[in-house]
């Protein structure tokens, strides 16, 4: 074991899937043409920048402080943050300084199977700023565009505590808070698009000692992938530095994707000190106990508890219960399945092994599925009811995925029902027994494996059609006889 | 008919029955000002469009529809934004900026058949009242072109429009009121929407309202009062019909504080000391029962209000960056551009103002100065809560002295400004409060100002009312107009 201890704490920043705006009626989708989704508020202009607040984004914001344990201020209050900056229209950015909407709450990961709370010391809400857009880099671009359709993007952020002590932890961590917040349902929590970002705060100290080291904030990181490799990184970096006898800058450091490594950042005419004070035009808004409690009821079964309950009520075995909950549309597509076909395991072993490796070799997330839990029902049910069996039943899966069709019209168009028929198949036996006179004689010479391979003949005659539990049967029956 | 000088509802009265008479208005208007070009009063005026509203209004008059302030000429000052002219807040920041839309109580005016004749001049984004920082030069004073207008009351004063409306922060519009001897009601923080009007401090400022008398306050303010969805900070209250509660006074007497100590205020003038002690004399025949009234924390109000406004003025003027609209200056990096733009855009009187508001709201002062005075304003609420629970009205001077020499403001400003040492108690408190003339002696007046509860502009206006009648608005003689050297 290192004696050297690594401490991170995250700071990660969610859009929030609103309609509008925190503070205009503009519209908060992603991808529009620059400078389309704006209006004389979130431009800032004079005489305009009175915000009207976004009762949703208060509720997202309360919803998630609940669901990560949070308690939940008595009044929301919002601060100016202010200072310069060409993608910040009005100069200062609306926060919330002085009371945050929630403090004080955990999220709960498995590290190393062992259950671990990481505390989250605050949410808070805000506006997010525009887009510089520049030709190439921007040191050689010859001007800056600015694009303020995402300027006033509800946004909260979610600063951890420093609980966090691996690469891995944050890992688990942000998949734990994604899972949690996809559940519900306020964010994408998209990093590659920027609805969720995340900073971290990184330091090495002496396992024995109890101060903290210097840390340093590392950005841009764009991806889980690039969060664990930036902090594996830094960790590593600043370990170095320790134990070589230096010492720690405390600073920004910019992960660089391409070539893997952190870098100094230069730093922007950023003042440090932000001057943060109410926002004179944002009045207090109670938070009623009816209302927060209103709002904790909206909170839906989240991946722990479906986790487990999975596990109680479907006596699914953990692993399975994992995958399935993960995803809140997963677990919604498994118990809608559930509902048309009642058996847990082997919907499961569908829903886990089949259809997600379509998915992922499609590149496709459930939500875009054209299976529905009632087609995918009604197929395992004629698996299960032998009209299929279950490698017909996987081709018919695949069609299905491709092409949106209900399984028995597939089956049917297809001619794929299973043949049960004892006179259809005694022919078919008859001609494989022979046909194979080898496979027969080693039959009778004490090889009864060999009519595995008989059974093989006649599924490839039947093109996989006949029941292979009455097709052995009936093999052996014959043979035995002979 | 005498478009810019009748009592407002003898205006719409005879326009509401004649809607022809309209045709008059903007020669009328024009003829007014050119006899007073020299006082400097209107940044920017839009004839063109005053006809078109003429047709306009005379069309809805026509339909049946009454307009309570047909006929009306108001004034704006530059702060208050337009779509059809341009809205400079009297800075070089801004000289050719025209806004996308009306302010909300451009808007409401409009409805309601009003007029709305030109922006005037004030000082930069509205800072102060004793003139010397608007890039468009100093507006004369009609009573005394020597002295300061401050912002816009000036052309009720010259009888060029019915009514001027100007941003209250911490007085200027009871301050130029004052200045120019016309009455003024800076009404309760929220009673009008800010929605459009450029302010420097959003905590403190409220649309003011100047005119000629206390009737055409009343129903200016019952026309442009009310929630509006797009302010948030917006009183949720209905507006009370403030011009038929003017004729329901059936009080017998108001109980009024006068502050005590008011004579310690800063640079108080003799002149002033005279005409308020003459006033107060007179407040028995008026149905006013005075009594002189200790609040501590009434002395240091223009301290907080001067340390809050910088603050929120820093902040809110950020936006002038050169980035989205008005002045860009030139620079090689952004930051090069941020520099340029706002030396040359502002002011030096916003500059040091600016400069202190960043001061006082950094790591180290915060706790000092912007915390301090927050705490202030918190014990200065409370005292003056206390006090209007026992009494109706507290009365003050309006302002320490009379209209300023324009040559003694140039160049340098107090911060705080002493101007504001009556008046900023109500933005801080955000109480209603209105000012009204006295008279000393012949020539420049003084001014006094009543105010009331929070949400009760109408006990204001009726104990005004009774003191107008008691002491009648007076005019500067400017039957051949105005010109540098003084009344005609």
């Amino acid at each position: 074991m290192s004696k050297l201890e690594t401490i991170v704490g995250l700071e990660v920043h969610v859009e929030l899937l609103t309609q509008t705006k925190l503070f205009c009626g503009c519209s908060a989708a992603f991808g529009a043409d620059p400078n389309t989704q704006v209006c004389s508020v979130c431009l800032g202009l004079p005489g305009e920048t009175l915000p009207l607040l976004n009762q949703q984004a208060v509720e997202f914001a309360m919803k998630t402080a609940l669901a990560l344990n949070c308690q939940v201020a008595e009044e929301i209050t919002f601060d100016r943050k202010n200072y310069f900056y060409a993608d910040l229209p009005k100069g200062y950015q609306i926060s919330q300084f002085f009371q945050p909407i929630g403090t004080r709450g955990y999220v709960e990961i498995l590290s190393d199977g062992e259950p671990k709370k990481i505390g989250i010391h605050q949410i808070h809400l805000e506006e997010d700023t525009g887009k510089l857009l520049h030709v190439g880099d921007i040191l050689s671009s010859p001007f800056s565009r600015v694009d303020f359709n995402r300027a006033g993007v509800p946004l909260i952020e979610i600063v951890t505590e420093p609980d966090i002590r691996s690469a891995e932890e944050a890992r688990l961590f942000l998949h734990k808070l994604r899972s949690i917040l996809r559940y519900l349902g306020i964010s994408d929590c998209k990093m590659e698009e920027g609805s969720m970002r995340c900073d971290a705060n990184v330091s090495v100290k002496p396992r024995e000692s109890s101060t903290l080291g210097k840390k340093t904030e590392l950005k841009n990181m764009n991806s889980f992938k690039s969060v664990y490799k930036g902090i594996e990184y830094e960790v590593e970096r600043q370990g170095r530095l320790v134990e070589e006898g230096g010492e720690v800058i405390p600073e920004t450091r910019h992960w660089d994707e391409v070539q893997e490594y952190t870098k100094a950042m230069r730093s922007k005419f950023v003042s440090a000190d932000y001057r943060c004070f109410p926002d004179p035009n944002l009045p207090p808004l109670d938070t009623s106990r009816d209302w927060v409690e209103a709002i904790r009821k909206e909170i839906p079964e989240l991946p722990d508890m479906r986790l487990d309950r999975f596990v109680q009520e479907y006596g699914l075995p953990l692993y399975d219960a994992e995958i399935l909950t993960a995803s809140r549309e997963l677990a919604d597509f498994y118990e809608a399945t559930l509902k048309v076909f009642q058996d847990p395991k082997m919907v499961s072993n569908w829903t886990m092994g089949e259809l997600l490796s379509l998915l992922n070799d499609a590149g496709l997330e459930i939500g875009d599925c054209k299976v529905t839990p009632e087609s995918l029902g009604e197929l395992l049910k004629m698996v299960q009811e032998e009209v299929i069996s279950r490698n017909i039943g996987k081709t018919v899966l695949e069609e299905m995925f491709a092409s949106g069709e209900k399984p028995d019209a597939i089956v049917e168009k297809k001619g794929l029902v299973q043949i049960s028929d004892e006179d259809a198949l005694s022919e078919v036996v008859a001609k494989v027994i022979e046909q194979n006179p080898k496979s027969v004689e080693d039959y009778h010479g004490g090889k009864k494996k060999a009519v595995g391979f008989l059974v093989g003949q006649v599924m490839k005659e039947t093109g996989g059609k006949a029941n292979p539990q009455m097709v052995n049967e009936m093999l052996k029956k014959q043979l035995d006889s002979q | 008919m005498d478009f810019t000088n009748l009592p407002l509802h003898e205006l719409a009265a005879w326009v509401n029955s004649n809607p022809d008479l309209l045709d008059e208005m903007p020669k009328d208007f024009s003829t007014q000002c050119s006899k007073s070009q020299n006082l400097q009063i209107f940044i920017s005026f839009n004839p063109h469009n005053l006809f078109q509203d003429v047709v306009g209004v005379k069309e809805t008059l026509r339909q049946g529809k009454e307009l309570p302030l047909a006929g009306a000429t108001v004034a704006l000052a530059d702060n208050i934004c337009t779509m059809d002219s341009v809205t400079t807040c009297a800075s070089g920041m801004l000289s050719t900026y025209k806004h996308p839309f009306q302010a909300r109580l451009v808007e409401k005016l409009q409805a309601k058949g009003a007029f709305m004749v030109g922006k005037t001049n004030m000082e930069e984004f509205g800072l102060g009242a004793s003139g010397g920082s608007s890039h468009f030069g100093e507006t004369k004073n009609p009573w005394d072109p020597s002295r300061s207008a401050g912002h816009g009351a000036a052309a009720a004063t010259a009888t060029l429009v019915t009514l001027a409306l100007a941003s209250d922060a911490c007085g200027e519009a009871r301050q130029s009121a004052t200045y120019c001897g016309v009455v003024s009601l800076k009404p309760s923080y929220g009673r009008i929407s800010r929605k459009g009007v450029i302010d420097y401090a959003p905590s403190l400022a409220q649309p003011g309202i100047m005119a000629r008398s206390v009737r055409d306050l009343a129903l200016a303010l019952e026309h442009t009062a009310g929630d509006d969805p797009a302010d948030p900070t917006t009183l949720q209250i209905p507006v009370p019909a403030y011009t038929s509660l003017l004729n329901q006074d059936k009080k017998q007497t108001f109980r009024v504080a006068v502050l005590e100590n008011w004579d310690e205020a800063p640079g108080l003038e003799e002149k002033v000391r005279d005409a308020f002690e003459g006033q107060l004399a007179s407040l028995k025949n008026a149905g006013l029962e005075i009594e002189s009234v200790p609040l501590k924390s009434f002395q240091e109000a223009y301290l907080a209000a001067a340390v809050i406004s910088a603050v929120e003025a820093f902040s809110s003027l950020a936006n002038f960056d050169g980035v989205r609209f008005g002045l860009r200056g030139e620079g090689k990096s952004l930051q090069e551009m941020y520099i340029s733009t706002r030396t040359e855009g502002f002011s030096s009187k916003i500059k040091e103002f600016l400069t202190f508001g960043a001061l006082v709201s950094n790591e180290e002062y915060y706790q000092d100065y912007y915390l301090k005075s927050q705490k202030m304003r918190a014990r200065l609420k409370q005292e003056l809560r206390t006090c209007l629970e026992q009494y109706d009205l507290l009365l003050t001077p309006a302002v320490p002295f009379a209209a300023p020499l324009l040559a003694e403001s140039r160049g340098s400003w107090p911060l705080p400004d002493p101007a504001c040492y009556f008046t900023a108690a109500a933005n801080l408190s955000g109480l209603p409060a209105l000012t009204f003339p006295a008279y000393a002696a012949p020539g420049l007046p003084a001014g006094l100002q009543l105010m009331g509860r929070f949400g009760d502009e109408t006990t204001l206006l009726q104990a005004a009312l009774r003191i107008e009648k008691e002491n009648p608005l007076q005019l500067p003689e400017h039957e051949q107009g105005f010109n540098d050297q003084g009344v005609c």
